[in-house]
C-alpha cells in the first residue's frame, strides 16, 4: 500500500474527516460555540474542489486494492455532490444555531456518500451506505419543533433498516454463489439468468429502491420530508437522492441488463413516474408535494439504467445536477415563517409574487424545470433521459415515461398558479424574505441553473 | 457582415428588451410601454430589411447562422430564413409593436410582468419559425407556453384559471408525444446517416420505414393539430380567447395558431412523406370539417369574442386543406391564408378589445347599431369583416381563393379517376366561404347597425393610437390583396421545395442496389419514383403498397 496514494487519492475524504474532527472539537473545548456554519462551508468546498482536481487532473489509482478506487468519474460524482452540499449548509444557518450536533452528522453523512462512490467491493459500500444513512436518521429528528419529527425519524430509521437488511441478504446470496464480496460480481449477476444471481442483486438493487424512494418503497419519504426541518429535507431530496442513484450506478458499472433485471428496472421507476406524478397533484403541502415529486424523479432516473454504455454516466449525472440544484433552490426560496408547519402550506403561496417577487420567480423557474419545460435545464436532462432508453430499445416504456411526467405539469403550475394569479393569502403575518445566508444559497443554485440553461453542451462535454 | 447577424438581432432583440425592462423601475409604467414599443418598432424595422434583402431565386437557407449548441448530441444552433418562415417572422413582427400598443390603456396591472412575457413569447415564436435544427425548434416551440400560461392567467378574464390550464394542458399534451417522436426521429435518421444531426435538412433525407414515420406522423401531427387547431383537438381555443386579454387573443389568433400549420408545412409532412400520402384522405377530412364546423359554430354565438375565436378553427382549415391538397397553387394560398388570417383575425380581436374597454361586455345582444355612435370605429370593423369573409382586394380573397383552385385542380384528375372523394372535400369546403360570410355579417349587422344601443354611453370614437394600429393592420391586408406577387415570388421555392419533398417516397429502408429507375422499370408494382412524376396526389393508394412489401 502507497500511503502517498492514499493521501493524495482520498484527499476529499480526509478533508471531510479533519472537518468532522474540528466541528466537535469547537463544540466541545469552547465555552460559547459558533462559528460550526463557516467552519463546514470551508471543509466541505475544500473538499469539493479537492475532488475537483482529482476530476480533471484524471487521478486514476487502486488505492486499496480491491475495496477501493479513485477514477476520474467518482471523483467527479464526489465534486457534484459536496458542491450541491453547499447550498444546504447555507441553509442550515437560518433553521439551526451555529453549532451543535447537526454540522458533523451532515459531514459524516457526506463522507459516507463519497466513499460509496469510490467503493469496490460491497464491504466499503455497505459502509458507506451506513455512513450516509444514520446520521440523516438522527438529522430528521434535530427539528424537534413538531411531534411529526419523532414520528417521521421513526419511520425512516424502520424503513431504511429493512432497506439494510435487504442488501445484505442480497450481497450474503451473491457472495454464497462466487465466493467474492467484489462488485464485480453484481455485474456478473446482472447479466446472468441463474436463480440465485439474480435474486441477489434483485435484493441488492432493492435496497437502492428503498434508499431512491421508488415505488411501492417509496412510503416514507413524504413523512420524512414533511417531518424533517426544511434543510435536512433539501439534504434528503437532493444529496441522498444523489448519493443513493450515482452508488448505484457505480456497482452497475456498463454492463448490459438481461432478463428479469429489465422489468424491475423498467416497471418499479415507471410506477414511481406515474404514482408520484399523480399523487402530487393532491397535496396541499409544499414538502410532501416535493416528497411526490422526488419519487417520481428517481423514477426517471432509474429508467437511464436500462440503457448501457457510457451515456447512462452521462445522462444520469446530468439529471441529478439539474434536479438537484432546483430542488435545493426551490427550497431555499421558500419563504420563511416563524410557525414550521405554515411555512408549509401551499395556500400560503397565494400572491407571493406581490409581495416577494424575487422568491416567486425562482420558485416557478424551479417548478418550470423540474416540470422539464424548456429552456430550463430540467428539459435536457428529460431529453437525455428519454434519449438513453430510447438508445436501448425500449420506444414504448420511453413513450409511456413521457406521458407519466405529462402527469407532473399541472402540479408544478399550480404553485405558479398560486403565486402569481390567486389573490393574496388569508394572513401573510410571520413571514418573511428569504435573507442572507438563503438568499446566498438561492443564488448559488439560481447562476448555474441558468449557465446549465444556456450552455448545456459545455457541461456534457465534461462528461 | 450586418447582413449575417441580422436575423440573431431579429431573434434576441425581444430578450434583450426583457433584459432592459429589468432596469426600468415597476413604479414608471409610462416608460416600460415606451421601451417595449422601441424595441418592438426596432425589431420590425430589421425584419422589414430582412423581407427587402431575401433573395427569392435562392433555394439556400439565407441569414443564416450556425454554432456548436451541444456538440456531442450534435444539436446546432442553427437559424436562417426560407421561403417558409420568411412571412411569418415579418408577420410575428409586424404584429409585436402592434400588439404592445393596443395594450397601453387596457393593462394597468404588474405592467412590467406583463411586458416581460410579451418579450418572451414574441422570442419564443420568432425561435420557432426561424429555427433550422430540431431541438432548437423543440426548445422555441415550448418555451412559448410559459409566457402564455401566464398572459392568461394574470390578465386575464373571470375563468382565466380554467382557460390557462386547460390550454396548457392540451398543448403540453401534444408537446410531450412531439418530444418522443423527436428522439426517435434522430435515433432512427442516424442510423441511415451515421452521426446524430438535428439538422432539418438531414432529418428530410433519412429513410423511415411506413410504419414508424406513421408513428412519427401522428405524433407530431397531434401537437401541430392541437396548436392550429383543428376539429376535434380544437376545445380550449374558444375558452383562451374567451378569457384571454386582448394582447393574448391577439398573439394567438395572430401568430401562435400559425405555428400549428407553420409545423406540418415545414416538418410533420415533409418528415414523414409516405404516412402523409396515407393520411391524406383523414386530413383533408378534418381540415374540411374544421371549416365547416368552425362556421356553424362562429354562426351560433353570442359572445363577439367567441365568433372570431370559431371563424379562425374555420380559416385555419383553409391552410390545413392547401398545405394537403400538394398543389403548387393551393400550397401558396395556404402561406398567403397564414398571414391573411394573422392580420385580419388580429385587427379583429383588437377592435373587440377597443370596444370591449368602453363597455366593458363581450355579449352581442348588448350592442347595436354602432354605426351611429362609432363611425371610423365601425369603418374599420367593417373593412375587417369583409377582409374576413374573403371580398376581393383584401387578402382574404388571395388566400382563400388560391386555396380552394388548388384544392380542386388536386381534386379533378382523381375523380377522373373514379377517386371522387376529394372532389366532394373541395366542395364541401366551398360552403365555408358561404357560411364565412354569413357569420360575419350576422355578425356585423347586429354589432354596427340597427337601432343605436350600447352600454356606457356616451362612447368615444377612436383615438389616435387606436386610429394608427387598425390602420396599419388594414393598409396590409389590402397590400395583400391587391399586391400577393411579391410576397408569392418570395415563397414560391420554398412552396416547390415542399411539394416535392412530400411527394418522394422515403420509406425504402434497403439499401437501392440498382439505381432507382431500372428498379422502378423492373417492379411489377408501380413505385414511388414513378408516382412522383404523377400529379402529387395521385398516389394516395399506390405508394403504400410498395412500402408494405
Amino acid at each position: 500500500m502507497n500511503w502517498g496514494t492514499v493521501l493524495v487519492g482520498m484527499l476529499p475524504e480526509h478533508l471531510l474527516l479533519v472537518g468532522i474532527v474540528v466541528l466537535i472539537v469547537n463544540d466541545i473545548a469552547r465555552d460559547k460555540p459558533s462559528g460550526a456554519s463557516a467552519l463546514s462551508l470551508v471543509f466541505v468546498g475544500a473538499a469539493a474542489l479537492a475532488a475537483t482536481w482529482l476530476a480533471f487532473g484524471g487521478f486514476v489509482a487502486a488505492v486499496f486494492p480491491g475495496q477501493l478506487s479513485i477514477t476520474p468519474g467518482s471523483s467527479l460524482a464526489k465534486a457534484v455532490v459536496l458542491a450541491l452540499a453547499l447550498p444546504v449548509l447555507l441553509l442550515c444557518r437560518d433553521d439551526f444555531e451555529d453549532s451543535g450536533p447537526l454540522y458533523p452528522l451532515l459531514l459524516s453523512s457526506l463522507y459516507g456518500i463519497v466513499l460509496m462512490f469510490s467503493s469496490d467491493s460491497f464491504l466499503t459500500l455497505f459502509l458507506g451506505l451506513e455512513m450516509m444513512s444514520l446520521p440523516v436518521y438522527v438529522m430528521v429528528l434535530l427539528a424537534l419543533r413538531r411531534p411529526q419529527s419523532a414520528e417521521a425519524a421513526l419511520k425512516y430509521l424502520v424503513l431504511g433498516g429493512a432497506a439494510t437488511a435487504t442488501l445484505l441478504m442480497g450481497v450474503s446470496l451473491l457472495y454464497g454463489l462466487t465466493g467474492s464480496l467484489s462488485m464485480v460480481s453484481f455485474a456478473r449477476a446482472l447479466a446472468s439468468h441463474d436463480a440465485m444471481a439474480v435474486a441477489g442483486a434483485a435484493m441488492v438493487l432493492l435496497a437502492f429502491f428503498l434508499k431512491a424512494a421508488i415505488v411501492p418503497f417509496h412510503t416514507w419519504a413524504p413523512d420524512a420530508y414533511e417531518g424533517a426541518s426544511v434543510p435536512v429535507t433539501a439534504y434528503m431530496a437532493a444529496i441522498v437522492k444523489a448519493g443513493a442513484v450515482l452508488a448505484a450506478l457505480r456497482m452497475f458499472g456498463q454492463t448490459a441488463l438481461s432478463g428479469p433485471m429489465i422489468d424491475l428496472l423498467a416497471l418499479l421507476p415507471l410506477l414511481s413516474i406515474v404514482w408520484g406524478n399523480l399523487t402530487a397533484m393532491r397535496q396541499g403541502n409544499l414538502r410532501r408535494m416535493m416528497a411526490y415529486s422526488s419519487i417520481g424523479h428517481a423514477g426517471y432516473l432509474f429508467l437511464a439504467f436500462l440503457g448501457n454504455g457510457p451515456g447512462r454516466y452521462g445522462a444520469v449525472l446530468f439529471y441529478l445536477i439539474a434536479y438537484g440544484l432546483l430542488t435545493l433552490l426551490a427550497f431555499a426560496v421558500i419563504p420563511r415563517h416563524a410557525d414550521d408547519a405554515r411555512r408549509d402550506q401551499l395556500d400560503h403561496l397565494k400572491g407571493l409574487f406581490h409581495r416577494q417577487p424575487f422568491a416567486a420567480i425562482a420558485l416557478g423557474l424551479a417548478m418550470l424545470s423540474l416540470a422539464g419545460i424548456p429552456p430550463l435545464p430540467g428539459f435536457v436532462a428529460k431529453f437525455l433521459i428519454f434519449r438513453e432508453v430510447m438508445a436501448a430499445g425500449y420506444t414504448t416504456l420511453a413513450v409511456l415515461g413521457l406521458l407519466g411526467s405529462y402527469l407532473g405539469i399541472y402540479f408544478y403550475l399550480r404553485v405558479i398558479q398560486f403565486m402569481f394569479m390567486s389573490p393574496q393569502a388569508a394572513t401573510t403575518a410571520g413571514e418573511a424574505p428569504p435573507r442572507g445566508a438563503a438568499l446566498t444559497a438561492s443564488m448559488l443554485c439560481l447562476v448555474p441553473t441558468l449557465l446549465l440553461a444556456v450552455f448545456p453542451g459545455r457541461v456534457l462535454g465534461l462528461f | 457582415m450586418l447582413d449575417a447577424t441580422l436575423l440573431n438581432w431579429v431573434l434576441f432583440l425581444p430578450l434583450v428588451g426583457m433584459l432592459l425592462l429589468i432596469v426600468v423601475p415597476a413604479t414608471q409604467p409610462g416608460s416600460v410601454r415606451q421601451l417595449t414599443l422601441w424595441v418592438m418598432l426596432l425589431q420590425l424595422a430589421l425584419s422589414a430589411w430582412l423581407y427587402v434583402r431575401f433573395d427569392p431565386a435562392l433555394a439556400t437557407l439565407q441569414f443564416e447562422t450556425r454554432l456548436p449548441w451541444i456538440a456531442t448530441w450534435g444539436v446546432y444552433y442553427h437559424i436562417g430564413l426560407d421561403g417558409y418562415n420568411l412571412l411569418l417572422v415579418v408577420l410575428t413582427a409586424f404584429l409585436g409593436p402592434i400588439v404592445v400598443a393596443g395594450s397601453f390603456t387596457a393593462i394597468t396591472k404588474d405592467v412590467k410582468l406583463f411586458y416581460a412575457m410579451v418579450f418572451l413569447v414574441q422570442f419564443a415564436m420568432m425561435g420557432t419559425f426561424v429555427a433550422q435544427d430540431l431541438f432548437v425548434f423543440y426548445v422555441f416551440w415550448e418555451t412559448m407556453l410559459i409566457p402564455m400560461f401566464l398572459l392568461i392567467g394574470i390578465w386575464g378574464g373571470e375563468r382565466r384559471i380554467y382557460a390557462t390550464i386547460k390550454f396548457v394542458l392540451y398543448t403540453a399534451f401534444g408537446s410531450i408525444l412531439m418530444l418522443a417522436a423527436v428522439i426517435y426521429l434522430v435515433m432512427s435518421a442516424k442510423g441511415a446517416g451515421g452521426a446524430a444531426s438535428f439538422a432539418f435538412t438531414d432529418l428530410v433525407k433519412a429513410n423511415i420505414p411506413l410504419s414508424a414515420q406513421m408513428f412519427m406522423l401522428i405524433a407530431f401531427g397531434l401537437s401541430f393539430a392541437i396548436k392550429v387547431p383543428m376539429v376535434p383537438l380544437h376545445t380550449w381555443l374558444p375558452d383562451a380567447h374567451v378569457e384571454a386579454p386582448t394582447t393574448g387573443s391577439v398573439i394567438l389568433a395572430g401568430v401562435m395558431l400559425k405555428m400549428g400549420t407553420y409545423g406540418f408545412m415545414k416538418l410533420g409532412f415533409p418528415l414523414f412523406p409516405d404516412a402523409t400520402h396515407v393520411l391524406t384522405p383523414l386530413i383533408m377530412t378534418l381540415a374540411v370539417v374544421s371549416i365547416v364546423y368552425g362556421a356553424c359554430l362562429a354562426l351560433v354565438q353570442d359572445d363577439i369574442k367567441k365568433i372570431i375565436a370559431y371563424s379562425s378553427i374555420s380559416h385555419l382549415g383553409y391552410v390545413m386543406l392547401g398545405l394537403v391538397s400538394l398543389d403548387l397553387i393551393g400550397i401558396q394560398g395556404a402561406v398567403i391564408q397564414m398571414v391573411s388570417h394573422g392580420l385580419t383575425a388580429a385587427g379583429l380581436f383588437l377592435m373587440i378589445g377597443m370596444i370591449y374597454e368602453r363597455c366593458h361586455t363581450r355579449d352581442l345582444a348588448a350592442y347595436g347599431g354602432l354605426a351611429k355612435l362609432l363611425p371610423v370605429y365601425s369603418v374599420a370593423f367593417m373593412v375587417l369583416t369583409l377582409a374576413s369573409i374573403g371580398l376581393p382586394t383584401t387578402s382574404g380573397f388571395t388566400g382563400e381563393f388560391l386555396v380552394l383552385l388548388g384544392a380542386f385542380t388536386a381534386a379533378w384528375p382523381q375523380h377522373l379517376r373514379g377517386d371522387s372523394y376529394p372532389l366532394v372535400l373541395a366542395v364541401l369546403s366551398v360552403s365555408g366561404v358561404v357560411l364565412g360570410a354569413l357569420y360575419m355579417l350576422r355578425f356585423a349587422l347586429r354589432f354596427l347597425f340597427g337601432a343605436s344601443r350600447a352600454p356606457h354611453q356616451p362612447l368615444v370614437d377612436l383615438d389616435l393610437r387606436e386610429k394608427l394600429i387598425l390602420g396599419e393592420i388594414l393598409v396590409a391586408v389590402f397590400a395583400l390583396g391587391l399586391f400577393p406577387d411579391e410576397p408569392m415570388r418570395k415563397t414560391e421555392l420554398a412552396a416547390r421545395q415542399y411539394q416535392q419533398l412530400v411527394t418522394t417516397s422515403r420509406s425504402n429502408v434497403r439499401p437501392p442496389v440498382a439505381p432507382p429507375s431500372a428498379d422502378a422499370a423492373a417492379a411489377p408494382l408501380p413505385s414511388a419514383e414513378t408516382n412522383s412524376a404523377m400529379p402529387p396526389s395521385a398516389d394516395v393508394a399506390s405508394a403504400p403498397t410498395k412500402d408494405k412489401q
